[in-house]
């Protein structure tokens, strides 16, 4: 499973929780490379590893064992504040729930991690307007999530996820709460992302049709990889 | 948008919790000034400005006792001493007043305006109640109550003494720290008491503040081995014993007071604790586009103080008007005659509210903290 440039690099990448007096292995010995510009489909039933492996992959979680390196850096040896760091600079988040601040504006929420940059405001308000722009918001800028359809808001946590320019976009299940119409909208957006921007997409699916899209589906059973 | 527009949205994103919270520290804040400006009014009664000359001689064994005339003169001979005033406390019964009324006190208007020159009352009023035995003046605050005016004659029903006093106004003052007392001539009740010869106590000034110390000592030393001895005391000395009488007041307020922001800090304690709660995958998400948890903590810690500032400016702020604007002075019948919020009081209030703003988010600033992001979306997904 290598790449030829490989962005995520992951080998004998392990996860174990503990549930009272039961080890659960979420992730048993994973290796894979993901290549830079790749749209990756995870597939795989509930309880299989696809979340933990994406979540490892964004910093969000800690492997037990094993290496995950993206663009050449181990997040494993990154401390919680360097780790938040990398993220803002480096990573997109799209989650099944939107999770859009009901009370900020769709370009307020998009603007966010901008605050961490040090930028100011005139160049945020030009990246957040650019961001809008590229999933086709650029008229509902001010409006409110509550004032949004549902395929707007993940719209709107797209542009979220690119405002900072990461190379990486991890989507967990980003069609989950979604129309067909507004599913295949949104899944177009991220297939743009890879195909024209460049951008590693990875996304965490139960849907063949959503998967289709990507260039690659892996499926994970019991928190081991098939190809497919 | 700026960091302090999140804050601010935040803190208003329920607008009615936002401000029932604001408005319980508020009135609890509120409360608690009116309790310690009380108990300041009780224990530390205000001064003016011959406090420091004034000197009150009352009988040692308490002050319900009272001392023989005769010692007039032998106080007025003591080097040092400018005025000696006697000053019984009559205690009468106004018409059928069942309030507390107002204090009225037996005293030599010929020595008056040397121990309490602070009262204002034109010339011609205080001549006409210095020259008449039966004149009488009362304070601003009490004539307006009563709707008592110059040339009208009252009857004060003595409750201590087995005499009633028939008297005639002659003047109303004003400018005091308490303009709700009825002064009138000792000898009318002397006469009225069949030549008393005694006193409730003296009240005598002293010429400069230096010899203020030597005064008391050579004073209680006069009378020592006396039938009536005394106890000479300077007036804030008087007023602290005065005090005493109402027994361990401040011990009960400042339990009250304590009682009070207890029950504050849980409460905001445990509306902030909601607040977090209901955003835990908000503050993930915030944590996974790289928020630091100092970053997250900061803006919790900045929204709660935001709450309670917003109640410290209602509580303190309605305070400050309130009893700057004379209310509690008219609603307690004068009892409390300035009811003067002062800045340290209103220092601790406002300290009491940023306290109060750190306490409540320690434990949601604890739990954030302790989130991981995967935890904290798994919390509502």
């Amino acid at each position: 499973m290598a790449a030829a440039d490989p962005i995520v690099a992951i080998r004998d990448l392990t996860k174990v929780y503990r549930q009272g007096e039961i080890d659960v292995t979420a992730l048993d010995a994973v290796s894979l490379d993901i290549a830079s510009g790749e749209f990756l489909a995870l597939m795989g039933p509930s309880g299989s590893g696809k979340s933990t492996l994406l979540h490892i992959i964004a910093g969000i979680d800690r492997a037990t064992s094993g290496e995950c390196s993206v663009q050449g850096v181990d997040v494993a040896r990154l401390n919680e504040s360097e780790l938040a760091d990398w993220r803002n600079r480096n990573v997109g988040f799209v989650f099944q729930t939107f999770n859009l601040i009901p009370v900020l504006t769709a370009a307020e929420n998009v603007e966010l991690p901008l605050l961490l940059t040090g930028l100011v405001a005139a160049e945020r308000r030009e990246m957040v307007a650019a961001a809008l722009d590229l999933v086709g918001l650029g008229d509902r800028a001010r409006h409110l999530p509550r004032q949004l359809s549902g395929g707007q808001e993940q719209r709107v946590a797209i542009a979220r996820a690119l405002v900072t320019d990461p190379q990486l976009v991890v989507a967990d299940e980003p069609t989950g709460n979604l129309d067909s119409r507004a599913a295949h909208d949104v899944l177009e957006i991220l297939a743009s992302l890879a195909s024209r921007g460049g951008k590693t997409v990875i996304m965490v699916t139960h849907d063949p049709k959503a998967a289709s899209f990507g260039n690659r589906s892996l499926h994970l059973e019991k928190g081991r990889l098939a190809e497919s | 948008m700026t960091l302090g527009g999140y804050i601010y949205r935040n803190a208003l994103r329920n607008k009615r919790r936002a401000v029932l919270t604001s408005g319980s520290v508020a009135v609890s804040l509120f409360l608690f000034l009116t309790l310690q400006v009380a108990k300041r009014e009780m224990t530390i009664p205000p001064e003016d400005a011959g406090a420091s000359l004034r000197i009150a001689v009352r009988n040692k064994i308490s002050l319900a006792n009272t001392l023989p005339a005769r010692q007039l003169p032998a106080i007025e001979k003591l080097p040092g001493v400018v005025a000696v005033m006697p000053f019984t406390y009559f205690g009468g019964k106004f018409k059928d007043d069942d309030s507390l009324g107002f204090a009225q006190f037996a005293v030599d208007p010929g020595k008056f305006r040397q121990l309490f020159g602070e009262a204002k009352i034109p010339a011609e009023q205080f001549e006409a109640w210095r020259t008449t035995r039966d004149a009488c003046i009362v304070g601003r605050d009490t004539a307006k109550r009563y709707g008592l005016k110059v040339g009208d004659r009252v009857t004060l029903i003595g409750t201590i003494y087995p005499v009633d006093l028939e008297l005639k106004i002659a003047g109303i003052y004003g400018g005091t720290i308490d303009d709700t007392n009825m002064w009138f001539h000792h000898v009318y009740l002397d006469e009225a008491m069949g030549n008393w010869g005694r006193v409730g106590m003296w009240w005598m000034r002293a010429e400069n503040a230096e010899v203020v110390p030597g005064l008391l000592t050579r004073i209680n030393a006069l009378f020592a081995n006396t039938s009536s001895e005394v106890r000479a005391e300077t007036e804030r000395a008087f007023q602290m014993s005065f005090v005493s009488m109402w027994g361990n007041i401040s011990f009960l307020i400042n339990s009250i007071c304590s009682v009070v922001v207890f029950t504050l800090a849980l409460v905001t304690a445990s509306t902030m604790s909601m607040t977090v709660r209901e955003r835990f995958r908000e503050l993930a998400i915030l944590k996974a586009v790289g928020f630091r948890r100092h970053q997250i903590v900061a803006c919790l810690l900045a929204e709660s103080f935001l709450l309670a500032s917003a109640g410290a400016v209602v509580g303190v702020g309605g305070a400050a008007w309130l009893f700057g604007s004379g209310a509690v002075k008219g609603l307690t019948g004068g009892i409390f005659p300035s009811f003067e919020l002062t800045v340290r009081i209103a220092s601790m209030a406002v300290l009491i509210a940023f306290v109060l703003g750190v306490f409540a988010i320690i434990l949601p600033a604890r739990a954030v903290t302790r989130m991981s992001v995967v935890d904290g979306l798994r919390a509502v997904d």
